[in-house]
């Protein structure tokens, strides 16, 4: 497919693929038999969220380097392929980070370390810092929240979230939301698709506007159609208020192995981070 | 076991009368095909008697009992009957909300309440039976619309209602998971229990249903065995539910009958 | 919008996430004592909606294309307290399983977007639309407003959020550790492309919608068309003082900052050599003047705080000191604005409506 010259149809239509693609990888992978894969959702919901708080926290580049390192293996050892983190996770994260930071080098106030040749324009110390915190911290972030989704059936990473006493009803919210957002994206996509079979040639700004809010439209006249039927249905099935879950979870030996492993990266990602 | 009574029951919705003065009893144990073509009041129907819409005018009866907003908002009566009745939505999309497979099941006895042990047997085992264990953990959205029918129908047999109804519960089936569905239901009657079934497609009533109720404009335009309702063609195209127009069988001739299109 | 991790230190995560906890919580009790209604779904539908509408393209006169939050319509349609959950829903779920925006950061975008963004979109919104009839082009071009309004708004917050980053959290050469730009460059570089870019697509896509609900179900306008109990009595709105209480006991957490914050410096600051540094470093390094200017020392002599650097005297503890502080402050705050709402007199109060 030709990267210039793409038509709005394609661009809209690639964003709503990519946004599929990335759910059906997660849902493939999590069924995989890796490391993490078989622990207890609420210890991975948990440990990892710890991680990424000690990455908050993190006040030198080692800690930053060792908690990137602890998730890159244990991203391995789940049998998710580092080209799959690299080109996924990594790639769009660094890209819009840098983008972003750039002008930091040049801004941080500082002790220069080095000018550009023509301008003149000095990169301070500072600016070099903050750029790779801002870098690896998210970079890190990411990775842990990626080994999370990647190594959990979603169903679970949202039931595991009552570990933080978020309330049923949220719960409940988030996993009908996250079902249907995978109806709308598929309905999206086959709307656009079918609209960009009629087209010939290329549409105008108005008509694009037109087209783009004529189809949120169309979505949202579906969407709350929808919520009418989805009532009847689980009121029909007995649905009176009351929201429940059946959460299967039970802790064994190894989930608290793997609490416990938890629990020494964040101690010593704290410790070293202070 | 109990059935249904509507007296002269009236119901429209966003200005559209769906039902005028509509009579029917269902005694219970007994099987009824429900035919019309689109917009002829079934779905409405099918609601009135899941007690998710309440009439204009006219009563509905459940074994007696007057179905009212009311009657619904109190506990015992509401659970009883949503245990006694299940309805199988003809849009797998509405049926069809919770992360899993699994979960789908189990919605209707958590809400009822049931053990969470005992949940997790009965769960599995109406999996086995509708032979989808399989299934358990995937999600539905990626399911085949055969699939996804099956696992409505368990999400709804897993309560062992006495009364089953289904809205079109062949549409948009392939003809092999077409009668794997007609098969189940078949089956799984035995007689025992009552089963409304709302379809327009005539080739399964004679299976599925010892008595035929043919609406048209709101109003019931006939009330008979199925065979019967297959030989009256006059009534078949008033209805909606055949038409006739002109083909070829290869002779080189042209003739016409009436027939179904799916 | 979306702020990613890494951008906001701990401290300004956590006291974010307190400051939205408290409405999510009257949100969620307000969305339990409905649930007998249709807004379970109705809520997850229009969160998994707004979510997949984030992703179209929207053109926008001068060629740019932008994409809208879906805020502005989540709060016409929706009113502000379950769109303040419908968009906290779709960005939970962007954060966790697309990657979009900081999981430490759901707090804060939480309370820019979801929050502020819906009440801001439901206010401005029921302001512009007045009394009109729900079908006429003034609600469209209020929703349009609100929208617009809404995405701005939360883009200024944010860039508060970044701004005050490199101000208060340095590493121990100086460098900052979150978000390196100042105020003077973080809010002027999000309002540029907020008040054009992103807040026109909100405007499009807000008003688009409310007019394509006129033609085909007008009904679902009716929810934020002047409904009653959107005030709510004051019992529902007893976790939001329990959250400004949190947000009191998180006060202290300005004391991390290393040293004064920028501008709070007293005239004799400017003759102490270890302050000097201080306002130095927080300036860009620009070394101040010598003597405080001269407005400075006038003005500061004129009025002696009560509570001189926010500790009185009799407290040891400087952090309990600012606690005291700050509870003495928000109660001084909420008297007056209890005792000017009395003055504005009752007459405000929408009138009652049926339906929703």
């Amino acid at each position: 497919m030709k990267r210039s010259g793409r038509s709005y149809f394609e661009r809209t239509l690639d964003g709503l693929v990519a946004g599929i693609d990335r759910t059906r990888a997660a849902e493939r992978h999590a069924e995989d038999g890796g490391l993490l894969q078989r622990v207890d959702p609420r210890v991975k919901v948990g440990g990892l969220l710890a991680l990424v708080v000690a990455a908050a926290f993190a006040r030198n580049h080692l800690t930053l380097v060792g908690l990137l390192a602890v998730a890159v293996a244990g991203a391995l050892l789940s049998r998710l392929p580092l080209g799959l983190l690299v080109g996924r996770v990594w790639l769009g994260t660094v890209l819009l980070t840098a983008a972003i930071a750039l002008p930091a080098l040049f801004l941080t106030p500082g002790d220069p370390a080095w000018r550009l040749p023509v301008a003149g324009w000095a990169v301070s110390w500072q600016g070099l810092r903050t750029v790779s915190y801002l870098l690896l911290r998210v970079v890190t972030a990411a990775t842990l929240t990626f080994l999370l989704v990647f190594t959990t059936p979603w169903a679970h990473v949202l039931k595991a979230l009552r570990v933080f006493r978020v309330p049923v009803v949220a719960v409940v919210i988030l996993g009908m939301t996250y079902r249907y957002i995978l109806l709308l994206l598929e309905s999206a996509h086959a709307m656009f698709e079918a609209r960009r079979s009629r087209t010939v040639g290329r549409l105008s700004p108005g008509d694009r506007r037109r087209l783009a809010t004529a189809g949120v439209g169309v979505l949202l006249d579906r969407s709350i159609r929808l919520s009418g039927n989805v009532y009847d249905a689980m009121q029909a099935r007995g649905f009176r208020g009351e929201v429940h879950v059946l959460d299967e979870f039970q802790m064994r030996g190894r989930d608290w192995l793997a609490l416990a492993g938890f629990a020494v990266f964040t101690a010593a990602a704290a410790w070293a981070g202070r | 076991m109990k059935g249904f009574d509507l007296t002269a029951v009236t119901c429209g919705y966003q200005q559209v009368t769906a039902l005028r003065s509509l009579t029917l009893g269902i005694p219970p144990g007994t099987r009824v095909a429900l035919v019309g073509a689109n917009g002829s009041g079934k779905s409405t129907l099918l609601r009135l008697l899941d007690g998710l819409v309440f009439p204009d005018a006219g009563e509905v009866r459940f074994g007696g009992d007057l179905l009212t907003e009311e009657r619904f908002g109190e506990d015992t009566f509401a659970y009883s009957f949503r245990r006694s009745v299940g309805l199988v939505f003809q849009d797998p999309d509405a049926q069809l909300f919770n992360p899993t497979v699994f979960d789908e099941v189990a919605f209707g006895p958590l809400q009822l309440a049931w053990d969470k042990r005992e949940i997790a047997a009965r769960v599995d085992e109406t999996l086995e039976r509708l032979l989808i264990p399989h299934l358990r953990d995937r999600v539905p959205q990626r399911l085949s619309t055969g699939e996804q029918k099956r696992v409505a129908l368990a999400s709804v047999l897993v309560m062992d209602p006495e009364v089953l109804l289904l809205d079109e519960p062949t549409a948009g089936l392939d003809p092999r998971s077409q009668s794997q569905v007609i098969d189940l239901l078949v089956g799984w009657a035995g007689g025992a229990k009552t089963i409304v079934t709302a379809t327009h497609d005539l080739a399964m009533i004679d299976d599925i249903a010892d008595r035929c109720v043919v609406l048209q404009g709101g109003e019931v335009a006939a009330d008979r065995p199925p065979a019967d309702v297959l030989c009256d063609l006059e009534l078949l195209r008033d209805a909606n539910l055949v038409h006739s127009h002109r083909h070829g069988h290869g002779h080189g001739h042209g003739h016409s009958h009436p027939h179904l299109h799916d | 919008m979306h702020i990613p991790d890494g951008y906001l230190s701990p401290s300004t995560c956590a006291v974010l996430y307190a400051g939205a906890a408290p409405f999510w919580y009257v949100a969620l009790s307000r969305v339990r004592r409905r649930l007998h209604t249709r807004v379970v779904p109705l809520i997850s539908l229009f969160a998994a909606f707004s979510f997949v509408a984030m992703m179209f393209n929207i053109p926008l006169p001068g060629g740019t294309t932008g994409h809208a939050v879906g805020v502005g319509i989540s709060a016409v349609v929706l009113g502000p307290w379950a769109s303040v959950l419908a968009v906290s829903v779709a960005l939970v779920i962007q954060a966790l399983f697309f990657g979009d925006g900081g999981i430490t950061a759901v707090g804060a975008n939480g309370f820019n977007m979801a929050v502020a963004g819906s009440f801001v979109a439901w206010g401005v919104y029921r302001l512009a639309a007045g009394g009109s009839p729900l079908t006429s082009t003034r609600r469209v071009a209020a929703a349009g407003i609100a929208g617009y309004a809404a995405i701005n708004v939360a883009a200024l917050l944010t860039a508060i959020e970044f701004g005050i980053q490199p101000m208060l959290f340095l590493d121990a050469s100086g460098a900052p550790l979150y978000c390196p730009y100042p105020l003077g460059i973080a809010v002027p570089a999000m309002m540029a492309g907020h008040l054009t870019v992103a807040g026109m697509a909100e405007l499009v896509v807000t008003a688009g919608v409310v007019a394509f609900l006129q033609r085909t179900d007008p009904s679902l306008l009716t929810t934020s068309a002047g409904v009653r109990g959107t005030t709510g009595s004051p019992r529902t709105l007893r976790p939001l003082w329990v959250g400004l209480g949190v947000l009191m006991v998180l006060a202290p957490l300005g004391l991390l900052a290393a040293g004064t914050a920028w501008g709070e410096w007293a005239a004799s600051d400017f003759a102490d050599e270890a302050a000097r540094k201080e306002i130095a470093a927080a300036s860009l390094n620009q070394p101040p003047p010598p003597a405080p200017p001269q407005g400075l020392a006038r003005l500061s002599s004129i009025w002696t705080a009560p509570w001189p650097d926010y500790a009185p005297p009799f407290v040891r503890s400087a952090a309990f000191g600012y606690f005291l502080s700050a509870v003495f402050g928000v109660g001084l705050v909420i008297l007056a604005s209890a005792c000017i709402g009395r003055v504005l007199g009752a007459g405000l109060r929408p009138p009652d409506k049926a339906g929703a």
